[in-house]
């Protein structure tokens, strides 16, 4: 286990070296990983840090204004730009597009927002996984390499890069940061787009939205597990009251692990598993049916796509 | 005493064998299968040569095999092992992935202080169909008949599942064996 007390001392003193006295311009997502980068940054620079929420239209529930509220202490700029995404999102079915998509768009975004900071350097929360999957061709990550930065950033500083998630959250609670952050579940960069297998409509993500809600309604808090969500994958035929629905089939997935690296779908009891069904088919128009995910990571990943 | 050398075949859990190796305080050194093997050579007590996706782009890893230490093969470096030495990998009749129970026939080495029976992960379509000469079976599988390997003259193991996750159960111990069989080796 990493120890927290040297390692805070030390990424305190990188982001401190490393920014030369300058403005530190970040993308904050409320994740543990970029929480941690911004209270080292607080510690480390203060006012010279200028955080970017960028609410792209595919979070979940109620999630841009529960971080306006946890991080009002900080110089946070919230960027309303779901339309662009849906925008940019038209007729993209292929899930690696998919990715590259919103990474993109999610680059733009924040580089012209940034620009206007005349921030000189970019801060990130990156961590080990996203470098492994993004080397081996599993998943391309929005915040790793290979996407071309308009802007001429005088250097990237990334203080959690050896770290897996795990050690995060250990750093996280020595940093005092509240245990809803500490302990908040893992949410892709593209968010509920990766929850809506094939083309991205309001449509689904709202159904993925709402979906995703109930599924940690129902399990946060009884199984905390590392991750469980929800995702909407595809059509099929159904009869709500008495009248054919040709409606929405959402999966739920709950997983247990350690580091993301290796998973396995968590045993739910039956009248759990019942219960998350029957809200999701009534509490949501358009799903027909609900399906739970048992594939352990090899050979799944967590995430669909 | 000189470190050992973890050999990143570009597998996803290479980084997790070097957390291991810090979390149960293994001096340990990360390199790329690019190395050319005189640059390895005399600089480490034993090489682990981890997992990765094809034999084709073990580039070096099997070189590593004749700098006189000890080594130790996960997955394709089980495959490294057992090609380097006359025998043969092929694609297994069902892939492992996810969970696996192994029967260990031989504690001898890298597998002691183990139970007969342990679940361990794993994430492979190849396998060793033909053992290499020299080589004993430690432990064997349902669905893998060469699910750990190894020659104890030379000091040479592999194990097809992968020990370096935290769904194994107990797989630091293969690393604390290699780690003693390096330090009587000196």
């Amino acid at each position: 286990m990493v120890n927290t007390e040297k390692f805070i001392e030390q990424a305190i003193a990188e982001i401190r070296e490393k920014s030369h006295g300058k403005k530190v311009v970040m993308a904050l997502s409320g994740g543990v990983d970029s929480s941690v980068c911004a209270e080292l940054a607080r510690r480390a620079i203060g006012e010279n840090l200028i955080s970017i929420y960028v609410d792209t239209g595919l979070m979940r529930k109620g999630e841009t204004e529960r971080i306006r509220e946890l991080f009002s202490d900080l110089n946070l700029q919230v960027v309303e730009a779901g339309e662009e995404f849906f925008e940019a999102l038209k007729g993209v079915i292929d899930p690696e597009e998919k990715r590259k998509v919103i990474g993109e768009k999610f680059i733009r975004i924040f580089e012209r927002e940034a620009k206007k900071t005349k921030a000189a350097y970019l801060l990130q929360g990156t961590i080990y996984p996203d470098i492994i999957e993004s080397e081996g061709g599993i998943k391309s990550h929005h915040n790793v390499g290979g996407l071309p930065y308009d802007i001429d950033f005088e250097g990237l500083i990334e203080p959690l890069i050896d770290l897996y998630k795990d050690e995060v959250r250990d750093v996280a609670g020595a940093l005092g940061l509240p245990a809803e952050i500490q302990h908040r579940m893992p949410f892709p960069g593209p968010g509920l787009a990766v929850r809506c297998l094939g083309e991205v409509t309001p449509e689904k993500v709202e159904i993925a939205r709402e979906a995703n809600a109930i599924a940690e309604e129902e399990l946060v808090e009884q199984f905390r597990p590392w991750q469980c969500f929800a995702a909407v994958i595809g059509l099929g035929t159904g009869v709500k009251g008495d009248v054919r629905l040709h409606g929405w089939i959402v999966a739920v997935r709950a997983v247990h692990s350690r580091d993301a690296m290796t998973a396995d779908a968590i045993e739910l009891p039956w009248p759990v598993m019942h219960k998350i069904s029957s809200r999701i088919t009534a509490e949501i128009h358009g799903v027909s049916r609900v399906v739970y995910d048992i594939t352990p990571k090899p050979p799944a990943t967590i995430e669909y796509e | 005493m000189l470190p050992i050398c973890l050999v990143n075949n570009f597998g996803q859990f290479n980084h997790l064998i070097k957390r291991m190796l810090r979390d149960i305080e293994i001096d340990a050194v990360m390199i790329k299968n690019d190395v050319p093997p005189e640059e390895v050579e005399g600089s480490y007590r034993g090489i682990i040569l981890g997992g990765g996706p094809s034999l084709e782009r073990a580039n070096h890893a099997p070189d590593y095999l004749d700098l006189g230490v000890p080594v130790l093969g996960i997955c394709l470096g089980l495959h490294i092992i057992a090609t380097r030495y006359g025998g043969t990998v092929n694609p297994g009749k069902m892939g492992g992935f996810g969970g696996v129970e192994v029967e260990i026939v031989d504690h001898t080495g890298i597998l002691e202080g183990y139970p007969d029976r342990i679940s361990v992960w794993a994430s492979h379509a190849d396998e060793v169909k033909v053992m290499p000469e020299g080589f004993t079976l430690l432990a064997r599988s349902n669905i893998c008949g060469n699910e750990a390997i190894g020659n104890f003259e030379k000091n040479i193991y592999g194990v097809q599942w992968h020990p370096e996750v935290s769904h194994t159960t107990e797989g630091y111990r293969v690393f604390e064996n290699f780690d003693r069989i390096t330090q009587d080796n000196l």
